[in-house]
Formats: C-alpha cells, sequence, structure tokens
C-alpha cells in the first residue's frame, strides 16, 4: 500500500467512526444530564445539593479514591453576611457531598488577600468545612512553587500546590461586583490558588484569568450567588452593599457558568471580554442559555 | 567534721529552678498567645508587665497618669518588703534565661566563677537614679533596660522571626526529602502561630540580646548584678527581709565557696558581709556549702549592715546628669512637627503622652497579624528609639483588628473595640501619579481600590487619559483618594504592584490623635 492510500483510508475510517460515535451520542442524550443548573430557594445548603443533583450527582465529578481540593473564595475578613467569601453552608454541603461521593480527601483553602487565620475563621468556612470532614489548610510560602502554566499569555507562575496536587478541583466561588472584570466570578477565582506578586497581573487580568481556568481545569464549578456583592466589591463591608438572590449556578462548563452568572448583575456575557476570549480559544460557551439547563426551586 | 550537704537547701534550689521554669514557660505561652486566636478580644496577655513596679513607677510618674492595671505591681512591692528579691531569684523570665545561660556557660567550662570586684554592683543603682530622674521630668527611659521589656522585645522582632525562619528552613528540607506528611504538618503549626517574619532593626535587637546572655560569661547573671533598673528597685525595696543568712560558724570550713557561687555577688560569706539587697534567694549558696551550714532562718539584722556602697556624690550627681540629658533628648524635630512615616498604631496617645508611656515592649509589634507595626529607628527623635510605627510596606493595619492597643501595657495605646477603632484615622494615603501604572503609563490596574476595606471605598476610582507616545490615548480608571474617608490603613501601599517605591503610600498626615499634624481644615 503507498503511504497515500494509507492516509486515506485512515482518514475515511476516523470519519465512519465518527459518525458511529455521533449517532451512539444522540442515543444517549436523554440519559445525559444537563451541562448546567439554576436552582433558586431558601437554604444554601439545600441549593447547594440541589445544584449538584440536578448534573447527575458528586459521582458524576469525584471518583472514589479521589484528593478533591475544593476552592472556595476566602479572600477577606469578612463575615458571611458581608458576601465578600463563598457562603460556607455551600462550602459545607460540597464537601459532605465530595465524601458521600468516596472522595479519600477533601481539601478547603485558599491563598487569602487579608490575613488567613482572620478570613478562614471570620468566614465561617473553616469551622463549616471543618465539621463537614474537609482538610482546612491555611496557605503556606513554601506551598507555592514556580511551575509552567502552558498558557497562551501567562507562561510560568507561583502555584499553590495543595491546590494543584489534588486529583479533582471544584471552584466555589462567590458572585461580586469588580472595578475592573465589574464581576469576579468562577474564573477569577483562581487567583487565589496561585502565589508571587498577583497583584500584578491586573495589568493582565483577563488573559490571566483565561489561563489559569484552563491550567486549573476544575471538574465542577458551583457559583454561590445566594447572597451577591453590588457594589464596593470585592470586599464591600456593608450588608447594604449585598442582594439577597438565592440562586446557585453549576455546570461543568465554567466559561458557561461565568456567562450565566454575569446576567445576575444585567450584564451581557458578551460584553465581558474575558467571557469573550474564553469562549473564541474554545474552553466553553458564552451562549450558555443554548446549552441544556435545568432550572429547579428548592 | 563531717561532710554533708543541705538537703533542704538542695529542694529549695530545685523548686526555685522548677518555679523559674514555670515562669519562663508562662511568659513564651502568653507570648505565642498575643496573636489573632479566633476571638476580637485577646485578653490579659500582657500581664506580666503589670506586675513590673519600675514600668508602674515610670509609666505613671513620666506620663503624669494612673493606670488602673499597674495596682498588681503592688504585688511585686508588698512580697519584696517582706522577702527581698525573690521575684528576681524565682520568676524573673530574663533573670531565668540569664541564670540558664550561666548554667550553661559553668557546664560548659566557658566560664569559671572567680572573686570578682563589687564595684560594678552599684551601676544599676545609678542607672535606676538616671531612670526615675528622667520619669520625674516626663521622660521614659525605662523602656531600654527594663528586663520584661528587653526580654519581649527581642523575643518579638528577633529571637522568633529567626527561630520562623529556621523552622521556614526544616519545612523545606522536609518537603525536599519527600517526607510530606509531617512537613505539611509542621507547616501548618507554623502558619497558625502567625510568627511576622521581618523587623527592621530585628537583627540588631538581636545582638543586643546575644550580649546581654554573652555578658553571663564575664560573670553569672551580670545583667541582673549590675544593670538592671527594676532588680535595684527591688533591692532598694528589700527592707524586711523576714529570712536572713545565717553561717553556722561551728560547721562552716570557710571554703568561701558560697561566696563563689553566688549568682548575684550577695557575700555570703563572712556572714557579717551579705547584702540583702543584692540576694535574690536562689538558695545556691546553701545547696553548695559542703557542710551544711548556711541557712536563712528568721531572725534580727545585725545593726550594721552591708548594703552596695554608693557615693553620695554620685547619687547626687546622676539627677543631675539626667537633668542635663532631658535638653539633648530634645533636640530633634520630632517633637516640632510630626515625622510623615511616624504612622503611630491606633489609638495611640497624642505624641508627647504616647513617649511618657511606651516602654518600647514590643508587645503591639506582636500582636500585630501582618507584622506591619515596626520599631520606630529615628523618626520619633532618641526618645522614641523602639516604639512602634505602622511601616505599610511590611504590613498594612487588619480593618477589624484592634489587637495591638489592647495589648499595651501602659496605656500608651488606648485600648480600643473593633467597632471604636473603625473609626480612627492613624494616617492618609496619596497617590504618586508618576508611578501610578494607569496615570503613568496608561495601563490598567486598580489594585488600590479593590483592597480599600472601607465601605464606601476611600479610593475612588476616575477615569484619566493618557497621551502615549504613539499617539494613541489610553483612558483607564485611575485612583483618587478621598482623605475623609481614609483612615490610613495602608492596605493600598501594601499591595501595590510597583514593588519598590510604591505609587501610592500613607503618611501621617491627618491623623486623628493628633491637633497639628491636620491636613483639612475643619474647625
Amino acid at each position: 500500500m503507498r503511504r497515500r492510500d494509507f492516509m486515506r483510508d485512515v482518514a475515511l475510517g476516523g470519519l465512519a467512526f465518527g459518525a458511529a460515535g455521533r449517532a451512539a451520542f444522540a442515543l444517549q442524550t436523554a440519559a445525559k444530564p444537563p451541562d448546567l443548573s439554576w436552582v433558586e430557594g431558601e437554604s444554601p445548603e439545600a441549593l447547594t445539593r440541589s445544584a449538584v443533583a440536578a448534573l447527575g450527582g458528586m459521582k458524576n465529578f469525584v471518583g472514589r479514591g479521589d484528593v478533591v481540593c475544593v476552592k472556595p473564595n476566602i479572600g477577606w475578613d469578612r463575615t458571611p453576611e458581608l458576601a465578600a467569601c463563598t457562603n460556607p453552608e455551600v462550602v459545607k454541603a460540597l464537601v459532605e457531598m465530595c465524601r458521600e461521593a468516596g472522595a479519600k480527601e477533601v481539601i478547603v483553602t485558599d491563598h487569602s488577600t487579608n490575613q488567613a487565620a482572620r478570613t478562614f475563621l471570620r468566614s465561617g468556612i473553616q469551622d463549616a468545612a471543618k465539621a463537614a470532614g474537609a482538610r482546612v489548610l491555611l496557605p503556606s510560602a513554601f506551598r507555592m512553587k514556580k511551575m509552567s502554566l502552558g498558557g497562551e499569555w501567562f507562561k510560568e507562575w507561583e502555584v499553590f500546590l495543595d491546590v494543584y496536587e489534588a486529583d479533582k478541583i471544584i471552584n466555589v466561588p462567590i458572585a461580586k461586583h469588580h472595578s475592573l472584570s465589574r464581576v469576579t466570578l468562577g474564573m477569577k477565582n483562581w487567583l487565589g490558588a496561585i502565589g508571587g506578586a498577583r497583584n500584578q497581573l491586573h495589568q493582565r487580568l483577563d488573559e490571566a484569568k483565561i489561563d489559569l481556568s484552563r491550567f486549573f481545569k476544575p471538574v465542577l464549578t458551583v457559583l454561590d450567588a445566594y447572597r451577591i456583592l453590588v457594589r464596593n466589591g470585592p470586599q464591600g463591608g456593608r450588608p447594604s452593599d449585598t442582594e439577597l438572590r438565592k440562586t446557585m449556578i453549576a455546570g461543568r462548563d465554567y466559561v458557561a457558568v461565568d456567562a450565566a452568572g454575569a446576567t445576575l448583575f444585567g450584564i451581557k456575557p458578551e460584553e465581558l471580554p474575558f467571557l469573550k476570549m474564553a469562549a473564541e480559544r474554545k474552553l466553553g460557551r458564552l451562549d450558555w442559555e443554548k446549552l441544556r439547563i435545568e432550572k429547579r426551586k428548592v | 567534721m563531717k561532710k554533708e550537704k543541705s538537703r533542704k537547701y538542695r529542694i529549695l534550689q530545685a523548686l526555685r529552678i522548677l518555679s523559674q521554669w514555670a515562669f519562663f514557660a508562662l511568659f513564651l505561652y502568653l507570648f505565642t498567645r498575643t496573636r489573632f486566636t479566633g476571638s476580637d478580644v485577646i485578653g490579659p496577655v500582657e500581664r506580666f508587665f503589670h506586675f513590673d513596679p519600675l514600668l508602674a513607677l515610670t509609666a505613671t510618674v513620666a506620663g503624669r497618669a494612673l493606670f488602673a492595671a499597674f495596682a498588681w505591681a503592688g504585688a511585686t512591692v508588698l512580697l519584696t518588703l517582706v522577702l527581698g528579691r525573690v521575684v528576681c531569684g524565682w520568676v524573673c523570665p530574663l533573670g531565668g534565661v540569664h541564670q540558664f545561660f550561666s548554667f550553661l556557660f559553668k557546664k560548659a567550662r566557658l566560664h569559671k566563677p572567680r572573686d570578682v570586684s563589687a564595684g560594678p554592683l552599684k551601676w544599676k543603682y545609678f542607672i535606676l537614679l538616671f531612670v526615675l530622674a528622667g520619669a520625674l521630668l516626663g521622660l521614659n527611659l525605662a523602656g531600654y533596660l527594663d528586663p520584661l521589656s528587653f526580654l519581649y522585645r527581642s523575643f518579638a522582632t528577633a529571637v522568633f522571626p529567626a527561630l520562623g525562619h529556621a523552622a521556614t528552613g526544616l519545612i523545606k528540607l522536609l518537603y525536599a526529602l519527600g517526607v510530606d506528611g509531617p512537613a505539611g504538618t509542621l507547616g501548618q503549626f507554623l502558619e497558625t502561630l502567625t510568627l511576622n517574619p521581618v523587623y527592621l532593626q530585628g537583627f540588631f535587637i538581636g545582638l543586643l540580646f546575644l550580649a546581654a546572655v554573652g555578658l553571663n560569661l564575664l560573670r553569672e547573671r551580670f545583667w541582673c548584678r549590675v544593670l538592671c533598673p527594676a532588680g535595684a528597685l527591688l533591692g532598694l525595696l528589700s527592707l524586711g527581709n523576714v529570712f536572713k543568712l545565717k553561717i553556722d560558724k561551728t560547721k562552716c570550713i570557710d571554703c568561701k565557696l558560697c561566696s563563689l557561687q553566688c549568682q548575684t555577688q550577695a557575700a555570703p560569706y563572712p556572714e557579717e558581709d551579705w547584702k540583702r539587697a543584692e540576694c535574690v534567694y536562689c538558695f545556691t549558696c546553701g545547696a553548695v556549702c559542703p557542710t551544711a551550714a548556711v541557712g536563712f532562718p528568721t531572725r534580727d539584722v545585725p545593726r550594721k549592715e552591708k548594703r552596695v556602697s554608693l557615693d553620695r556624690r554620685k547619687i547626687l550627681w546622676t539627677p543631675i546628669a539626667a537633668l542635663a540629658a532631658l535638653p539633648f533628648f530634645r533636640i530633634n524635630p520630632a517633637g516640632r512637627r510630626a515625622a510623615s512615616s511616624l504612622i503611630r498604631p491606633p489609638g495611640a496617645l497624642p505624641e508627647p503622652a504616647f513617649l511618657s508611656r511606651c516602654v518600647k515592649c514590643g508587645e503591639c509589634m506582636k500582636a500585630c497579624p501582618t507584622g506591619g507595626l515596626q520599631p520606630v529607628l529615628g523618626e520619633a527623635g532618641p526618645e522614641g528609639l523602639w516604639t512602634p510605627r505602622l511601616v505599610p510596606r511590611i504590613g498594612y493595619c487588619e480593618y477589624y483588628c484592634s489587637l495591638c492597643s489592647q495589648v499595651c501595657p501602659t496605656g500608651a495605646i488606648k485600648e480600643l473595640g473593633v467597632e471604636e477603632k473603625l473609626a480612627v484615622k492613624i494616617g492618609t494615603a496619596w497617590v504618586d501619579k508618576n508611578r501610578c501604572l494607569p496615570y503613568a503609563l496608561g495601563k490598567p490596574c486598580i489594585v488600590c481600590e479593590e483592597h480599600c476595606p472601607t465601605s464606601p471605598k476611600a479610593i475612588k476610582l476616575v477615569d484619566h487619559p493618557v497621551l502615549l507616545p504613539d499617539g494613541t490615548v489610553s483612558v483607564q480608571r485611575a485612583p483618587f483618594v478621598d482623605t475623609a474617608l481614609c483612615i490610613g490603613c495602608g492596605i493600598c501601599e501594601n499591595k501595590c504592584p510597583v514593588m519598590d517605591q510604591p505609587a501610592i503610600y500613607v503618611t501621617s498626615i491627618g491623623e486623628h490623635r493628633s491637633e497639628t499634624n491636620r491636613l483639612l481644615l475643619d474647625l
């Protein structure tokens, strides 16, 4: 057989295989869980459980024996009613679900902005996560290691090993106002999983967020929009800076989750450059409304 | 004659050593608890200082104010009046440190006790007189050589930061060796302790501490014999001394071992030479005596009692020297105009009152969760050496924290609850437009605004156009400080990504505690 013929045969075979695969896929669609869940209700814990259950349950994301890192936003020395950090009940529910799904160990950590001993405590996350059986790790300088990020713009940076070394990473951001990105959602949350002079990243924040999201590859993003911060972000300071929205958005596609989250602030996803760029790089869907969405009320 | 050591005094000596360890452990425990441990209220971790009559006296006299917590010092005074300097021998943690190193140096044969002149013993009394005369004039000089201030300052700014670096090195080594489990546990423990890693002058203060320890090579407990003004004060208060040295002359073999081994040169042999104001009741003499001749029964004082001889003229000259020194302390401009970098912790009294109370102990620096409170060098004049100031490039003032004000042992920093503290302005932030990324380079940033903790934020953003060399105009959101909202916490300066000389920085102007260091006229 000549080389060219071989190539053609392989290509044809590939096409045939692809077609068969697509057919099989079509048959499965009915059973396949939705791409995105949007749940509204009263209790943050019930919202979280329902949002993950709507996606087919935690077993779809976490396997038996996995070391899982649940990465909330624990950046600020603020209490839950100020909506600067992820709601502790959301973190608690996720840790419990990971353990129920058979995770060997669940790590909860964040490279906070204010003193970690304070933020972990005042946010309520330390106590909630520990009660649920997680290992809560304070960030330390010797757990930051410079490594290749393989990003398009962002090549190399100090990475927080306690996040990076986990088998599965679950991103649990809180939806907040931010004066540079307009909103801070899931993709911005990765700035809490790195070390180094992070504040310099604001010069190219959009690219940094995209490359970091690609690098950390969360298996699941759960956007806490129970109480969101609508002004004086990203730390607020007064209850009047927040709005009670009682919403939880979850999905595997982190671009779609952020796109959906942006609408909570009355922002169209295509207005946000980082989302447009991420969609252009095929990291996820900007047109989140076209995905299969499971809406629930609990 | 039967040679047998006294069992009683060997037991008393062991009890004394136990007591010294116990108080040192308590000191260390309170030291490590001087951090955020989960509550906004820290509790009386600074209590040791309140038992110090020297600090009580100087803070009260120099500060011209009563501070209730110093009532505890009355206990020390009473104890000393009745029993003599037992606090030096059994309680003082710095005394314990010196005695421990004296013991080590003797064991290692680095130091051999010998008969030395008693002359230098009087220095500490002159130091005390100098400090007290200064206090009468409103100058608080106690902090330099007060044993508790000296020890705490050295531990807070030198010894423990160094230990922290050593522990970090060990943890890195463990990770490198692949022993991740213990490395992780140790690392989390270290993070929980929150030891601040850097201190201006930490190296210098550490050297002074090493020197003080090294002096034990010359004489055992050199510090306590020669330098300590608190020990001198307790010496002067040693009037009653219920238990007095007595040598049983029928047993004594005149070996002079008791005098040679005496920790503080109180000269137990011969009995008539014993100086009760120098004795710290360590009972070394009783324990080393080969014939159990030394004892401390209760008995009458011989009429002519030995004391460290203080030349009357020198006694007179010391306060005069202090009087003459005062103007020299005041030559510098610090009293006239506040230094821009002298950002005092929230709750600090107005500068003159602050200086008259602060004993440079470093409690506030230890409590500061970000390590931003640093020892001052020259910014506050010679009186202000090692007093605290906020250095935002090193650490900022944590918004919901008032720990420094709670741990100040002398009230130089007024105790504030968190709610009160939020309303205290300690300085004002300024933007250096020549270095700020949006202003100078037309690049996006907003980091300072993002971190500003007040709500509404003291840092506003304004659209600012910059003409770039290629002729295009870059419009970026640029910081503008609302001085009425700014509390001077310095987190903006701390987080500014312009790494060397920040593009936003805090100066002391507008601080609430000062009537003169005013910015905007608001009468």
